[in-house]
């Protein structure tokens, strides 16, 4: 991860217009000691810009780590097995608070906990067909039910330059991957499919 | 570490149904041969979001040469003819910079190496188009690609139906026979119509063909290695469009490099039923390059893809390898 981007990253998260993506780069980067001076720094750039009062050396994240840290678990009288499944329950419940404020997209945990379900129930894979024919492949859940940009299968809203660009290298793909494939008809229908605009 | 945490669950998983993996394999090795040695023809559908079609393919085996016809039956009639997997003619046009250049024998689908980014199982049987089919899952091992379903002929191992699913088991793609036999195809059926324009088909092996390109990728996803390079001029704006395309054996993703001045571009992520775009602009000492990835691959993945790509003289890790 260029350092540049991380920046933006952090900028955008300080101003609240950060999307997952960038949320969980900066979540990724944090315990770093670059990061966190970058972060200092511009929370300081920010609250002058703002005219705000700030502390400049108020880090009460070493603090919280600690009581963290020292808070007695209720889970550590128990024998050995369990206090794994409970560490494993925390971390699991912990993963589902976030997701439930942020849906982060591609966590690790999330596609570790589906292919542990799908390994243990094979039948699962076949179940999750959306109802209709219209079956929309949105990458966050609240995309199931509205139609995204894509939904007609033309480009809207892009800029110019998508505009150009965008169908040509689509285009491009599928054609080239029609070429190559020779394993069977998918990769031939996948192009035809865009030609059906 | 949470990773390490979750590890046990994940082998306890694999550990409960060791059965049936050396059938699913058994099961892909066929389907491998199956298309160079079994002839057919049915009528298939094909749906992803936003677009459904119907399509006839002629598929003969003889004498060792393999010829396969499509048709698309609705709409526009998009057509192709390949023998022995060059492509001889095409309806439309092809995009400037497509080559013509199938891949080495033997390449496609190998059971073995697959199984090192999919966990490959039989799910069970089922039945399509009036047969009798057996169900095979490929779920990825890593975030990196999506999970395929299977159902593959119990007579002729062919694939009957084919189900692409991302990491939250929705539906992205259907492929589907809805009419399928193992007559073969008649020499009129394999007689492609007027509308059918010849392609150019490429002499050069494809390492000639391999023009050196400056770009490379400092990341990619495991298993996904460069099956193709290729720079050329576009006649609109002049620049120079540079393409490259991966492969795990299976999904595929092209990233396409061009370099922008000035107008403000935006960046964007979009997906088209299975195949997601995602372009970035990324800054280079040698001035600013739209960076778009364009596959059948999770949006995270074509975003770190996008990110990963750095101009510079490094040899390209992948291409390496071939």
């Amino acid at each position: 991860m260029s350092r540049e981007a991380l920046q933006e990253s952090l900028s955008a998260v300080m101003d609240n217009e950060a999307d997952e993506l960038e949320l969980r780069r900066v979540l990724n980067a944090i315990d770093d000691a670059d990061t966190r001076a970058t972060w200092s720094r511009y929370q300081i750039a920010r609250a002058a810009m703002h005219k705000e009062l700030l502390m400049p050396h108020l880090d009460i994240s070493a603090a919280v780590s600690a009581a963290i840290a020292d808070e007695v678990s209720p889970l550590k009288a128990g024998r050995g097995p369990w206090r794994t499944l409970g560490r494993l329950a925390v971390a699991a419940s912990v993963t589902v608070a976030v997701l439930a404020g942020v849906r982060l997209y591609n966590q690790d945990e999330i596609a570790g906990a589906q292919l542990a379900q799908q390994s243990a129930q094979p039948a699962n894979i076949a179940m999750p067909q959306v109802k209709g024919p219209a079956v929309l492949a949105g990458y966050t859940e609240s995309n199931d039910q509205t139609p995204g940009p894509m939904a007609s299968g033309v480009l809207q809203n892009q800029a110019g330059w998508h505009d150009q660009r965008l169908p040509g290298y689509l285009r491009q793909h599928a054609q080239q991957a029609a070429l190559k494939g020779t394993e069977s008809a998918l990769p031939y229908a996948r192009a035809a499919s865009l030609e059906n605009r | 570490m949470r990773a390490i945490r979750l590890l046990p669950l994940l082998l306890g998983g694999w550990l409960v149904l060791p059965a049936h993996a050396d059938d699913a394999q058994d099961q892909l090795k066929r389907l491998a041969q199956a298309e160079q040695q079994q002839s057919f023809q049915g009528t298939f559908v094909y749906e992803r979001n936003g677009s459904f079609s119907t399509h006839r393919i002629w598929h003969r085996v003889a004498d060792g040469k393999v010829r396969e016809h499509l048709l698309q039956l609705d709409g526009s009639a998009q057509e192709v003819l390949r023998v022995d997997g060059m492509t001889q003619c095409v309806s439309g046009t092809l995009v400037a910079g497509v080559s013509n250049i199938p891949d080495s024998p033997g390449h496609g689908f190998d059971a073995a190496k697959l199984s090192s980014w999919y966990d490959i199982k039989v799910a069970g049987d089922s039945r399509v188009a009036g047969r009798p089919a057996v169900v095979v899952t490929l779920t990825p091992r890593d975030q990196h690609r999506f999970g395929i379903e299977l159902h593959l002929d119990k007579e002729t191992g062919l694939p009957l139906k084919s189900l692409l699913l991302s990491d939250k088991g929705q539906l992205l793609e259907r492929f589907q026979f809805t009419e399928f036999n193992t007559a073969a195809p008649t020499d009129q059926a394999l007689e492609p119509s007027g509308d059918c324009k010849q392609v150019e088909v490429a002499k050069a092996k494809p390492e000639a063909q391999k023009p050196a390109v400056a770009w490379h990728s400092d990341w990619l996803p495991p298993g996904f290695e460069l099956s193709g390079a290729a720079a050329r001029k576009d006649p609109d704006s002049k620049a120079l469009v540079t393409s490259l395309m991966y492969d795990d054996g299976l999904a595929r993703f092209s990233v396409f490099i061009e370099p922008v001045s000035g107008a403000a571009v935006t960046d964007i992520r979009t997906q088209l039923g299975p195949t997601v775009a995602v372009s970035r602009r990324l800054t280079t000492p040698k001035g600013d390059a739209m960076v778009t990835v364009v596959g059948e691959i999770p949006i995270g993945t074509a975003e770190r893809i996008a990110l990963s790509m750095r101009n510079g003289d490094a040899a390209p890790p992948a291409a390496a390898k071939k």
